[in-house]
């Protein structure tokens, strides 16, 4: 906190000389609006934040710590669990920008300009108005082995499909991500509508007269137009990917065994159940680290594309 | 004809989307007593004994109450704090304000994770471990980032001349704050209130981590030890339970579709 004020004052000591028209300096009042926010930020998030990065280099089991410098990461490499983690990781990332974003993209294309539009995408975004664990309640009714769906399929004379879905890996994970999917079309095709409508008419006129029609009016003419608010959508589902834990969580915490974890759930598993602080901080960075990297990469890309 | 595919295919896809809606809803409202697997009709009527059996064994009306002060609590302070921040770095002449930028809005790039094992050993020695006092401050904090992104986007529009005619009028920083950019802002504070109380109503994470007893358990958390520790009471109380749990943030999102959206475009 000290280290903090003292950053302040040292700031407001060396601010610009007011602009003409104003005699007040701001010194007080630039403390006072300035410092909630950082305070709050600093001591709730950046501190623990760096805390975090300080604690995987120990091992540390929440009563004694050593110094092991960088154990945790190279145990971590040849460890088959996070390995596992980072795949499933993979597979929610490659999943959620495969399904919700094309869904999303073609149920909005599909609906702009038809009379029975709105009732179809009512449909599709009221699940997106429900939570992260009522969404995973409702699947974990539909999933399970004596559940909705293999008693729909029994129903339908398809028993030979019924199976234990979330209890084989990897189907636990796909059909977690279907359940995603359905929560998070509604999202990413609210979106895609926002930049349709944006178009203007007559950019899809010329389209026409020049006799561009179906496919390729929406190739040629819609798709690049949809740029921009596609950046906003694959981004978001990017990150929110990355860092899939709720519905995990509340589906199949993990398993069976650890087999269905992503990155964030053996960083809580580690560190919660297991007590191994500095193994669990050392997941946690290299789940940040990917964050970051993955976001900073795309939109740098994207941004200099555009 | 490629047409008419296409309007199958799509009424096809919308069916299939509220067929798991349906089933919950039908499941929901089946007596609990009556349930041997899952329903395709509504047979037995039993939806509000379900929600009482899941009020009274689960606590799940306390834990609504929870949420509902924390969600509204911390994202008042959320938008109170990021709106006084965005004005310092939009608006006074502050020395280097994209470093405060950075500073504040780094909170919202980096995954919860990497909060929640020192925030919980913080909490335990500071005892602010399971308190509902505890609860606000994190949830507070966690959504000033994005809330300070909205809110300084929307200031950095405001018009100059009005600015520039309320310092004239030798009105303080703060009269300034109060009387002209807080007004002007109003938009942007209402989707960063809105955002950051469906962003606390739906958090599971902190909930389990920072929280134990009823008392101060939010609703996701106790939502998530009726799906566990109560799947006993069997799936139409947990449905039930669940579906009263989204009437919130249904309701918000449908009435404030535009202003979601709208936000959220915002963002680069």
């Amino acid at each position: 906190m000290t280290a903090l004020n003292e950053r302040d004052s040292a700031l407001t000591r060396r601010t610009k000389p007011a602009r003409p028209g104003q005699s007040r300096r701001p010194h007080g009042s630039l403390l006072l609006f300035l410092f909630p926010a950082v305070a709050l930020v600093g001591v709730l998030l950046i501190l623990p934040f760096l805390f975090t990065i300080y604690r995987s280099f120990f091992r540390d089991n929440g009563f004694s710590r050593s110094w092991v410098g960088l154990e945790n990461y190279t145990t971590l490499l040849t460890d088959d669990i996070f390995v596992r983690s980072v795949l499933n990781t993979g597979m929610w990332t490659a999943g959620t920008l495969l399904l919700p974003v094309l869904l999303g993209l073609l149920i909005a294309v599909g609906t702009n300009s038809v009379r029975w539009g709105p009732i179809a995408r009512f449909a599709i975004v009221l699940p997106y108005a429900l939570s992260g664990a009522v969404t995973a309640l409702l699947w974990n009714f539909m999933l399970q082995t004596d559940g909705a769906t293999n008693a729909l399929l029994s129903a339908l004379g398809l028993s030979a499909l019924e199976r234990p879905w979330l209890l084989e890996w990897p189907m636990n994970t796909i059909v977690m991500i279907i359940a995603t999917t359905w929560q998070a079309t509604g999202a990413s095709m609210i979106l895609f509508l926002v930049g349709l409508q944006a178009i203007p008419a007559e950019t899809i006129e010329a389209g026409r007269v020049d006799g561009a029609g179906g496919f390729r009016l929406f190739r040629s003419i819609v798709l690049p137009q949809l740029r921009p608010i596609s950046v906003v959508v694959v981004g978001i589902s990017l990150v929110n990917s990355l860092k899939t834990f709720d519905i995990v969580w509340l589906l199949t915490r993990g398993g069976p065994g650890t087999s269905s974890e992503t990155l964030a759930l053996t960083m809580y598993r580690q560190t919660f159940t297991l007590s191994r602080y500095g193994y669990g901080a050392a997941v946690a960075v290299i789940l940040t680290v990917i964050v970051l990297v993955a976001s900073w990469t795309y939109l740098r890309r994207q941004l200099r594309a555009n | 004809m490629a047409r008419r595919v296409r309007d199958v295919l799509l009424i096809g896809m919308a069916l299939l989307w509220l067929i798991p809606t349906y089933l919950v809803i039908v499941n929901a409202s089946t007596a609990a007593a009556d349930y041997a697997g899952p329903r395709w009709w509504f047979s037995s009527w039993g939806f509000f004994d379900n929600l009482a059996t899941a009020f009274e064994t689960a606590d799940i009306g306390r834990a609504m109450w929870n949420s509902l002060l924390y969600s509204t609590g911390a994202a008042l302070i959320a938008v109170f704090v990021a709106a006084l921040a965005s004005f310092a770095v939009v608006i006074m002449p502050v020395k280097r304000p994209a470093m405060w930028f950075w500073a504040i809005y780094t909170g919202t790039l980096l995954p919860l994770q990497v909060f929640l094992s020192p925030l919980f050993n913080g909490y335990a020695n500071t005892t602010l471990y399971d308190t509902q006092y505890g609860m606000l401050l994190i949830y507070a904090a966690i959504a000033i980032p994005f809330a300070f992104f909205v809110i300084r986007n929307y200031m950095t529009t405001a018009p100059r001349e009005m600015m520039e005619a309320a310092q004239l009028d030798g009105a303080s920083w703060i009269a300034m704050f109060v009387r002209v950019h807080l007004p002007l802002a109003r938009g942007a504070l209402l989707a960063a209130f809105l955002f950051q109380f469906l962003a606390t109503w739906n958090d599971l994470l902190f909930g389990i981590t920072l929280s134990t007893s009823p008392n101060v358990r939010p609703l996701m958390a106790a939502l998530a030890e009726l799906n566990g520790q109560y799947a006993g009471l069997g799936p139409p109380v947990i449905l039930a339970a669940g579906l009263v749990a989204s009437v919130p943030t249904v309701v918000l999102f449908l009435s404030f579709q535009r202003f979601f959206v709208n936000a959220l475009r915002l963002t680069p």
